[in-house]
């Protein structure tokens, strides 16, 4: 009995010979007592492993979803929710940005304007100084008339204009108001702001607009997920 | 085998649907074939890993990983693609139990030493007789195949106990039909061998004494 015998055996238990294998095997099984012991030894063992009882298993392997790393299903429009809350949120603080470069750049174009026709003093000192001669011009309405009225426009080009239009006035009004003004500097800084904040960029309708999309938005999208993960369970 | 092979045919109809839907993401088509297949795999690891809790350990982590990598089944026999990983399960479980050693599968004697004997047998049961006996088999049976090199048991497994066929188990295994066929025939003289030791508690009809020419 050799070891190509005990594998033609095997395979012949398992129905898996060829046909021309199995016919020789079940002629050689007739005429060969030895062979025919072996193959009823082996088919004895196999039918005995074969009857080996089927043990149940002993819970469900079923998998839930955190075992496999699943998240609840989210309503299709969800994604749209996503984008709009980011992109309002960007646009908010885009907006914010743009917002105060535009102040930026409007409050160095107006000291720039005044620095230009002065022909004198630095800049900062005009920038405080121009816008201050609104303040006293609103409060007191017995100003001198032309430097009301040139003050009067609260846009910082049209400002600039009249600035290089008429040097003299600007130049008066100034050093009539800065000495009452001087003694209160805070208040002359939030005027300046006020002048300047005036024109922004983009208007506070919008970024009001953006803020509400975004809140909006992330709230749409924790009620969602809320509802999905409640759902799902 | 030919009668349970078609059997798994008409089965596989209803099984492609699920399989495709498993494939998509769907968790409850892939649990459903979980149910069907479950006690397979437990067997298979049980056979294979000869402890109750590592098997069950095994193929819960087999059934984790074949979903994840469903989508990597193209086509063939589901169950012999189970059967990978869940040997494949058994075999990281079992390169970690090697790794820290725990309980022995079998009894000790009093000086700490493994019994391998059938006298262990003897006193593991409480059961009534015939549920002893029987148990005692499957006992004798787990012992052999605890002894066989791991390669041939996992054949003998999934050809003799599961009933795959032989491409089945090639597939499972990976390895050339030819191999397959070379190592079932060697695992069964081999347990065969081992169960003559056992003789006494084995079927009357099973005679192991015929034909020991091997």
């Amino acid at each position: 009995m050799n070891r190509r015998d005990i594998e033609l055996l095997s395979a012949y238990l398992d129905g898996e010979l060829k046909p021309s294998e199995l016919a020789k095997m079940e002629s050689r099984l007739k005429s060969d007592p030895e062979l025919e012991s072996e193959m009823k030894s082996m088919r004895a063992t196999r039918t005995l492993l074969s009857k080996l009882p089927s043990r149940q298993a002993p819970r469900n392997f079923t998998l839930t979803r955190k075992m496999v790393g699943q998240n609840p299903r989210l309503p299709r429009i969800y994604p749209v929710f996503r984008w709009a809350t980011i992109a309002a949120t960007l646009l908010f603080f885009f907006s914010i940005g743009i917002n105060s470069f535009s102040t930026q750049m409007a409050s160095q174009q107006v000291a720039f304007g005044i620095g230009g026709s002065g022909g004198g003093g630095d800049a900062e000192s005009f920038a405080e100084q121009a816008p201050a001669m609104e303040a006293p011009a609103a409060e007191e309405p017995a100003a001198p008339a032309p430097a009301e009225e040139l003050v009067a426009p609260t846009e910082p080009e049209t400002y600039a204009d009249s600035a290089n239009g008429v040097e003299q006035p600007t130049e008066i009004a100034p050093t009539d108001d800065a000495a009452r003004t001087g003694e209160e500097p805070s208040s002359k800084t939030a005027e300046s702001e006020n002048a300047v904040e005036a024109s922004p960029f983009v208007s506070s309708m919008w970024q009001i607009a953006f803020v509400i999309i975004a809140l909006m938005g992330a709230l749409l999208m924790i009620l969602m997920r809320y509802i999905s993960a409640r759902r799902w369970k | 085998m030919i009668n349970e092979s078609r059997s798994d045919k008409i089965n596989s109809m209803n099984e492609q649907s699920l399989i495709q839907d498993a494939q998509s993401g769907n968790l409850d088509a892939f649990n459903t074939l979980v149910l069907h297949y479950q006690d397979s795999v437990f067997n298979v690891a049980l056979r294979i890993m000869g402890d109750g809790d590592m098997a069950a350990d095994a193929s819960q982590d087999a059934f984790i990983s074949a979903f994840k990598s469903i989508k990597s089944f193209r086509g063939g026999s589901f169950k012999g693609w189970l059967m990978r990983i869940v040997t494949n399960a058994c075999y990281d479980e079992l390169r970690r139990k090697k790794r820290r050693p725990t309980t022995p599968l079998e009894p000790e004697t009093d000086d700490g030493e493994e019994m391998d004997s059938p006298r262990w047998l003897a006193d593991s049961n409480m059961t009534p007789d015939q549920q002893a006996e029987a148990d005692e088999v499957e006992h004798a049976i787990q012992h052999c195949l605890d002894n066989l090199p791991l390669d041939f048991k996992t054949v003998m497994v999934m050809a003799d106990i599961q009933g795959l066929d032989y491409a089945e188990v090639a597939s499972a295994v990976r390895v050339p039909l030819g191999t397959i066929k070379s190592r079932l025939a060697r695992a069964r003289l081999r347990m065969r061998e081992c169960l003559q030791g056992f003789a006494e508690l084995l079927p009357a009809n099973y005679r192991l004494e015929d034909g020991i020419t091997a």
